[in-house]
């Protein structure tokens, strides 16, 4: 299952994605399906830039779209960029926010798996559960459950 | 785990394509873990599961990226046929219309992979017979006339499944046999390992996982 996050992007497919997407950008409105395309490269891209700007694109369309299937795509490549750049306890909360929504999500759950182990593997779990990082995790959680909830 | 040889000779990779709702995430889940995922919400993008199995004496790992049938995935998804030794694709017996889509799948197989891909092609929920809107004969015929391998199979039952997934890789194995694949060709989605220890800490692959059946 880590070779969904070892696999990375190939340059030609980042840059056929990415000229679809500025072409769209020009004429002054990018599809969402575009925009996800992208944002789907970005976060695969080994430069941790793309990976950021992959994030962006992927919060912008969360914000922006009331389809809730939609919705639990877009977490589960945020979860995968943050993954990537290490930020282990965001990642954690949109993996989170798919289980709460749908428990038996079997990909959010081996994902969680692989965040949790490298985390394990960094030494950083036992910081998270102490610090207050969880507490707002934590409530993240909640609040993004509660949102994907309604919607 | 993480270290010595590997306790396979080769690695294929596969890929699962067709329609949303065939029942490709399901086809794996039965080959991978021998169960049956009911309710199994849509892929998202791609999944990948991994088994070692034995061949003619070899033991071989199977690296399959299973792919989201959904439209708004597609686009991306055809990156991961590149260097695909096998291709599984699948289309529901009981819905005619994933039937009738399987020539676009074709094409795209045909095009982003390489002319020895072994295109293998499954009617899934043969279980389910009384719903039946594609016939054996039908889709025998299609595969006949495409050259490519057939069989039905239930991701429910599990009949058949291993039959797919093994024959695809024996079919494959038998293409470098006789060389008609090159394994050096960059794509040929075949990696051959040697069993000396010193590879061993090879990073190039996720090697550290054999034995593990996720």
């Amino acid at each position: 299952m880590e070779a969904m996050l070892d696999e990375t992007v190939s340059t030609e497919d980042l840059k056929k994605f990415e000229q679809r997407y500025n072409e769209q950008m020009t004429r002054g409105s990018v599809s969402p399906k575009t925009q996800f395309e992208y944002a789907w490269c970005l976060v695969r891209s080994k430069y941790s830039k793309d990976n950021q700007k992959g994030i962006i694109l992927l919060e912008d369309l969360f914000h922006k779209t009331h389809d809730e299937t939609a919705k639990r795509d877009y977490l589960y490549y945020l979860a995968v960029g943050n993954t990537r750049l290490k930020e282990y306890d965001k990642a954690l909360k949109y993996v989170n926010g798919i289980l709460q929504v749908q428990p038996g999500n079997h990909q959010a759950a081996e994902l969680k798996k692989i965040i949790k182990k490298k985390m394990e593997k960094e030494g950083l779990l036992g910081m998270a559960i102490v610090g207050g990082a969880a507490a707002v995790a934590l409530g993240s959680i909640i609040g993004l459950g509660v949102a994907l909830a309604k919607k | 785990m993480a270290a010595g040889p590997y306790n396979y000779s080769y690695i294929f990779k596969y890929i699962i394509i067709g329609d949303m709702g065939v029942g490709k995430s399901c086809l794996l889940h039965q080959f991978t873990e021998k169960k049956f995922m009911a309710d199994c919400p849509h892929t998202i993008g791609v999944e990948f599961g991994t088994r070692i199995i034995e061949v003619s004496g070899q033991k071989i790992k199977l690296q399959i990226w299973d792919t989201a049938g959904q439209e708004r995935f597609r686009a991306v998804t055809r990156s991961y046929y590149r260097g695909a030794a096998g291709a599984l694709m699948v289309y529901d017996i009981t819905r005619r219309s994933t039937y009738n889509h399987l020539s676009s799948w074709l094409t795209d197989a045909r095009n982003l992979t390489n002319p020895n891909t072994v295109i293998f092609l499954i009617g899934n929920k043969s279980d389910l017979e009384a719903q039946r809107d594609v016939t054996y004969e039908e889709a025998k015929q299609f595969a006949d006339e495409n050259g490519l391998m057939f069989l039905e199979c239930s991701a429910k039952t599990g009949e058949n499944v291993e039959e797919a997934f093994l024959d695809t890789a024996r079919k494959i194995y038998q293409n470098i046999q006789d060389g008609s694949l090159d394994l050096n060709a960059a794509e040929s989605g075949v990696q051959h390992k040697p069993s000396a220890p010193r590879n061993a800490i090879n990073t190039d692959q996720p090697a550290n996982k054999e034995g593990c059946a996720c």
